[in-house]
């Protein structure tokens, strides 16, 4: 740019000692002028000159003047006729051998125009000066203010997405161990995996069906859903997981996905407070309930089963023997097989109901599991 | 739950103008100028302002190993990588980052010196 520090003397406010209040553009076409001049003048740049020492302005061009004008006539120093101006910081970046540069807003005719504002040193026969140089930056603006506006939309969206993924997860989580989600979410299938030593309890109503006919289905489904999310902090309660729900069939596992010791011990408690949940509850509702509980431990297969509905299941001899011990129990009953009695007869009342014929097992012996040997339960 | 600091300080958008302050003092510095003379700097700009998102714990887009690998044939100093940091910490300042702020983003900028630094 045309170095604003020498301006042809027959400018009119030329490098006097100060600016004065007077524009420079009514005597503009009257008198003549030089090509630099003309050119300082028609720039879209507000230029002025600053002496440092006293922050008096030595020169300024029309638009400085338009944009900066000072409000009352006498001569101000810079920093009174620009607003956000910051001396300190100003001198600091300056000290640094920086440019400082600063956003401020001048109304230009009847508009609001965003400037940039941008201050260094200048040096003009031995003399330290302040070149200040202001651009309508109102084009700019406009275009970050879009951006920004975007990129903050896009935030928002990328925020609502991982949140929602939070929540599939949290879903998925409730069907499946997090171990076995893992490994679908990273591999996208997953492999049956076989635990030694795990216990399987299921739970049955007798008559349900009789049930939800004589009285209203759903109120009878509504208890249901009490009774089951009972069951769920019971089965959490004791660390152990509620596998599924088939009608008002309800199973319950231990010592999967992730062995324990206990799982015997744990599944018998479990088993013991769901029946007493009911007993209590029948006390108090008109509706009795009454189940059969089947208890069984030994390998057990786990699985996801299913592509897009994904269920995690599990398999093997083992479940179906749970499912004959609750079958082979009267209404209120716990049965349990004899591996289960194994874990547990330590810490529990049990009684040996005999051996009797099951179905795909030949015989067997089995117990029922009746109180903790405490007999906090009897 | 803690927000990032570029949460806190109004994601992109401030990243944004940190990440413009300093390549301004990057262009006009005699040592880091010459290495982005051929740089086309829309470009250069875009890349650094997700990178910097990232560390600030923003949309992560930048592996370590992306890192090194456009940065391996440019020859760049211990000194220059100084430069840098020092350029960058000013740009934070620049825009009111606070000082503990300034101080974590360094840390995280500074560990990267190996992927960087190749000559």
């Amino acid at each position: 740019m045309s170095d604003p520090g020498k301006p042809d003397p027959a400018s009119p406010p030329a490098p006097a000692v100060a600016s004065s209040a007077e524009a420079p553009e009514p005597t503009a076409s009257t008198a003549p002028v030089s090509l630099p001049d003309l050119a300082l003048r028609s720039i879209g740049s507000a230029v002025a000159i600053v002496d440092p020492a006293t922050w008096q302005i030595l020169f300024e061009n029309g638009l400085f003047f338009e944009w900066f004008g000072p409000e009352a006539e006498a001569d101000v120093p810079l920093a009174s006729r620009m607003e956000g101006l910051d001396l300190e910081a100003l001198s600091a970046k300056l000290e640094k051998g920086r440019r400082y540069t600063w956003e401020t807003e001048v109304t230009s005719g009847a508009r609001t125009v965003t400037t940039e504002v941008e201050v260094r040193r200048l040096r003009h026969d031995e003399r330290e000066l302040l070149l200040v140089e202001a651009r309508n930056i109102s084009k700019r603006k406009e275009a970050e203010y879009l951006l920004d506006s975007y990129s903050r939309m896009a935030e928002k969206n990328a925020r609502d997405l991982q949140r929602e993924k939070e929540r599939a997860e949290k879903l998925l989580l409730n069907i499946m161990p997090r171990a076995v989600y893992e490994e679908l979410r990273d591999y996208g299938s997953t492999t049956p995996q076989r635990f030694e030593s795990a216990s399987v309890l299921l739970l049955d109503f007798v008559g349900f069906t009789d049930m939800a006919i004589a009285n209203d289905p759903t109120s009878t489904i509504a208890e249901l859903n009490d009774i089951f999310s009972a069951f769920d902090r019971i089965v959490e309660l004791y660390g152990c997981e509620r596998l599924k729900t088939m009608g008002d069939a309800y199973m319950a596992v231990s010592g999967l996905p992730e062995a324990n010791p206990d799982h015997a011990v744990n599944l018998a408690k479990v088993a013991l407070r769901m029946r007493r949940y009911i007993e209590r509850r029948n006390a108090a509702h008109p509706e009795a309930w009454r189940c059969r509980i089947g208890l069984h431990s030994g390998p057990i297969i786990g699985s996801v089963v299913g592509v897009q509905k994904y269920v995690y299941d599990i398999f093997g001899p083992g479940v179906n023997m749970a499912a004959r011990m609750e079958t082979l129990a009267d209404p209120m009953q716990i049965v349990m097989s004899e591996a289960t009695w194994m874990l547990v007869r330590d810490e529990f009342a049990c009684t040996d109901l005999g051996e009797v014929e099951v179905k795909g097992f030949g015989t067997q012996r089995i117990y029922s599991l009746d109180a903790e040997a405490s007999g906090r339960f009897a | 739950m803690s927000q990032t600091i570029f949460e806190r300080y109004g994601g992109f958008a401030a990243v944004r103008k940190i990440v413009s302050t300093f390549y301004e003092y990057c262009l006009e510095d005699e040592v880091m100028a010459p290495y982005f003379a051929d740089v086309d700097m829309r470009r250069q700009i875009d890349h650094q302002s997700k990178f910097i998102s990232a560390v600030m714990g923003g949309p992560a887009s930048y592996s370590d190993d992306h890192l090194q690998r456009v940065h391996a044939r440019l020859g760049i100093t211990h000194e220059a990588f100084l430069v840098m940091a020092g350029l960058f910490k000013e740009a934070m300042e620049d825009h009111d980052m606070a000082n503990p702020d300034v101080a974590a983003v360094m840390r995280e900028v500074v560990s990267r010196e190996h992927l960087v630094v190749s000559a």
